[in-house]
C-alpha cells in the first residue's frame, strides 16, 4: 500500500474519505489511469459499511463486499491512500485546488509494523471499542479491527498509559513515541467529497430517555451485535447480557421531524430496520420483533417484495408513533404507543427487552467550513446542477455518497460512480483546453 | 514472548509522550487500577464454576453492564470463554476450563 507522499505530490484528484464511496470513485478514477489520493480521518478505510453485518435486499455479508473494495484500492498502483488524515481546508485558485492536510501521528512506523500484534496482546489498558460502538474492548495500541486496512497498529496516546510495554515486544523496532503531527498541502485539480454520514444524538428526543437505559440502542450498535465477530459473538442486551425475548424497532426517532432540526426523511431506515428484524428472528428464532412505523418508504427494486417478506416471516408491524418510552425494572421499556391499527384502543402501552432508536442521518462532515462548496439548508453538500448530480457549486469539486444526502448503499455507489466519471470528464476537458490553447 | 529493554532514545521518547499527554493523571491512574482488580476479581470467580454477567455483578459488586464490559474485553484476549446457557444468559468460564470440559467429551 502506497502511503508516502510529500507536498511535491501532484494527484489528478484527491478524495475525501474512505468509505464505499470514496472507494468506488477511487477505484472508477485509477482505473482510468489517473493518479488518486484518498485521505481518510480513521484509522482504516471501509467507513460506515466494513462495520455492518448484512445488506439489503439480498441479505449479503456487508464486508464480503467491502474488503475486496478497501483491498483493491490498498494495492492499486494509482492510488495513495493517507489514514488518520484530516482536512483542514481547501483553497480554490485559477482552477487549481490547494488542499491542507493534517496527518495524525499513530506513533507507529507502518514501513516497519508487521501487523502482528504483539504490542495489542502485551498492553493491559483497554477502553470501549469504537468500531463496537463502546460495547466491546480494545487496547490502547492496537490494529483497529480484523479486516482493518492498513494492518497496522495504532496506539491511542490519550488512553495510554506510557509503560512502554508495547516498544519493548515489538519484533521490528516500530513504535516511535515521538511521532509528531504532519502537515502537507497537495495541489490538485479534482477533489470528491465523500465524507459520508453520521447519526444523530440518540438523546436528541429527550421523551425517549436513551440517556436514561443502555439498551435504548442506535441500529449501528445493532449492526455491531449482528455481526459475526461483534463484541458479544451473539445478540445481548448491553445492560446485563441477557438475550432478548422482545424487541422494539421504532422507526423516525430522529428525522422527519422539525424540532429536532431533521425536517427530511433519512430514506435508509425503514429497509435497514426490515433487514435488521429478519436477522434478529434468524438469530433469536424465539423473540418477538415488533417494527412501530408512520409509514414504510421501501422504494427500490426488489425492496417492497423484502417487506413482504419480513410480514411473512411473523414480524410484528404496528403503524402508529411511539410518544415515550421509560425504563422499568429489570432493564426492560415500556412503550406509550398511538396506533392506529386499534380504534377501540388507539393509547397502548408495550413492554420490550430491548429498543432499537432509528436515528437520523446527518453530515459526517460540513465542507463549507473550510472549503468554498456551498450546503444546502439540510446541511449537506449542495448539488445545483440536475443534469451533473455530483457536481458541487465549485468547478474541479464534486461529491459522492451519504456527503450529498442520505442514501442507501446501492445508490451510494452508483453515484460514486457517476462523481468519477464526471471528474474524470472534467479532468479530460482541462487539460484538453490547455493542449489546444 | 521475552520484554526487550527499552533504548535510552526510546525512553526519552516516552517521557516526552508522557509529558505532552500533561502527565498520567490521577483519574487514568484510577481507572486503570479499578480495570486490573476487576478482571483479576472476575478470573478468580470463574476459577469456581462457570457463571452468567448478573451472578459475576452480584458476586463482585459491579454495575451488570460494566461486568458485561470486562467479560467481553476478556472474550476478545482469550481469557475466557461461551460455556452454555442459564436461562436468558450465556455462561462464561475460564478458557482453560473451557479446553479441558471439550478435550474430556
Amino acid at each position: 500500500m502506497n502511503t508516502h507522499i510529500t507536498s511535491d505530490f501532484t494527484p489528478d484528484a484527491l478524495i475525501i474519505g474512505g468509505g464505499i464511496a470514496g472507494l468506488q470513485s477511487a477505484l472508477d478514477l485509477a482505473d482510468q489511469d489517473l493518479q488518486v489520493l484518498l485521505v481518510e480521518r480513521q484509522a482504516s478505510i471501509g467507513g460506515h459499511m466494513i462495520a455492518l453485518s448484512k445488506v439489503y435486499p439480498t441479505l449479503d455479508c456487508a464486508s464480503c463486499i467491502t474488503t475486496p473494495k478497501m483491498s483493491a484500492a490498498a494495492h492499486h498502483p494509482n492510488i495513495t491512500i493517507l489514514t488518520n488524515t484530516e482536512v483542514e481546508g481547501i483553497d480554490t485558485r485559477d482552477g487549481v485546488h490547494r488542499v491542507r492536510l493534517l496527518q495524525k501521528p499513530t506513533y507507529v512506523n507502518f514501513d516497519k509494523c508487521i501487523g502482528c500484534r504483539l504490542c495489542e496482546y502485551a498492553c493491559d489498558t483497554e477502553y470501549p471499542d469504537p468500531f463496537e460502538e463502546g460495547l466491546g474492548a480494545v487496547r490502547a495500541i492496537a490494529v483497529p479491527f480484523t479486516n482493518a486496512i492498513p494492518q497496522k497498529a495504532v496506539l491511542n496516546a490519550e488512553v495510554c498509559g506510557t509503560c512502554g510495554a508495547c516498544a519493548r515486544v515489538c519484533p521490528t523496532g516500530a513504535i516511535e513515541y515521538d511521532q509528531q503531527p504532519r502537515h502537507l498541502t497537495i495541489h490538485t485539480d479534482a477533489v470528491i467529497v465523500a465524507s459520508g454520514f453520521n447519526l444523530n444524538a440518540i438523546t436528541v428526543k429527550p421523551q425517549y430517555n436513551a440517556q436514561h437505559s443502555q439498551n435504548i440502542i442506535s441500529p449501528l450498535t445493532l449492526e455491531r451485535l449482528l455481526a459475526p465477530h461483534g463484541p458479544y459473538g451473539r445478540v445481548l442486551r448491553p445492560s446485563d447480557g441477557k438475550m432478548p425475548g422482545s424487541i422494539a424497532f421504532v422507526q423516525c426517532a430522529g428525522s422527519r421531524d422539525e424540532s429536532i432540526g431533521v425536517s427530511y426523511c433519512s430514506r435508509v431506515c425503514c429497509m435497514y430496520a426490515i433487514k435488521q428484524a429478519m436477522l434478529l428472528s434468524g438469530a433469536l428464532p424465539l423473540a418477538d420483533i415488533t417494527i412501530y412505523y408512520m409509514d414504510i418508504r421501501a422504494f427500490g427494486k426488489g425492496y417492497e417484495q423484502f417487506f413482504q417478506n419480513a410480514k411473512a416471516m411473523g414480524i410484528n408491524f404496528v403503524r402508529g408513533k411511539v410518544a415515550r418510552i421509560h425504563p422499568v425494572e429489570d432493564g426492560d421499556l415500556s412503550l406509550h404507543v398511538e396506533t392506529t391499527e386499534d380504534a377501540g384502543n388507539p393509547m397502548q402501552e408495550r413492554r420490550h427487552d430491548l429498543v432499537v432508536l432509528a436515528q437520523g442521518m446527518i453530515p459526517g462532515w460540513q465542507p463549507s467550513d473550510v472549503t468554498p462548496v456551498a450546503c444546502a439548508s439540510d446541511g449537506f453538500v449542495a448539488t445545483p446542477a440536475l443534469t451533473a448530480p455530483a457536481a458541487t457549486t465549485v468547478p474541479g469539486i464534486f461529491v459522492a455518497g451519504t456527503a450529498a444526502g442520505p442514501k442507501d448503499i446501492v445508490d451510494t455507489i452508483a453515484e460514486a460512480g457517476a462523481a468519477a466519471m464526471q471528474a474524470s470528464q472534467y479532468l479530460y476537458q482541462k487539460r484538453s483546453a490547455v493542449l489546444v490553447g | 514472548m521475552a520484554m526487550k529493554t527499552l533504548a535510552p532514545e526510546q525512553k526519552q521518547a516516552l517521557a516526552k509522550l508522557r509529558a505532552s499527554l500533561g502527565g498520567i493523571s490521577e483519574q487514568k491512574r484510577q481507572a486503570q487500577k479499578h480495570l486490573v482488580a476487576a478482571r483479576k476479581a472476575i478470573l478468580k470467580f470463574l476459577e469456581a464454576k462457570p457463571a452468567t454477567v448478573p451472578q459475576i455483578a452480584e458476586a463482585l459488586q459491579l454495575p451488570s453492564s460494566e461486568a458485561l464490559w470486562h467479560v467481553t474485553g476478556m472474550r476478545k484476549y482469550g481469557k475466557v470463554a461461551e460455556a452454555g446457557e442459564e436461562g436468558d444468559y450465556p455462561l462464561y468460564a475460564l478458557v482453560v476450563q473451557q479446553e479441558a470440559a471439550e478435550a474430556s467429551h
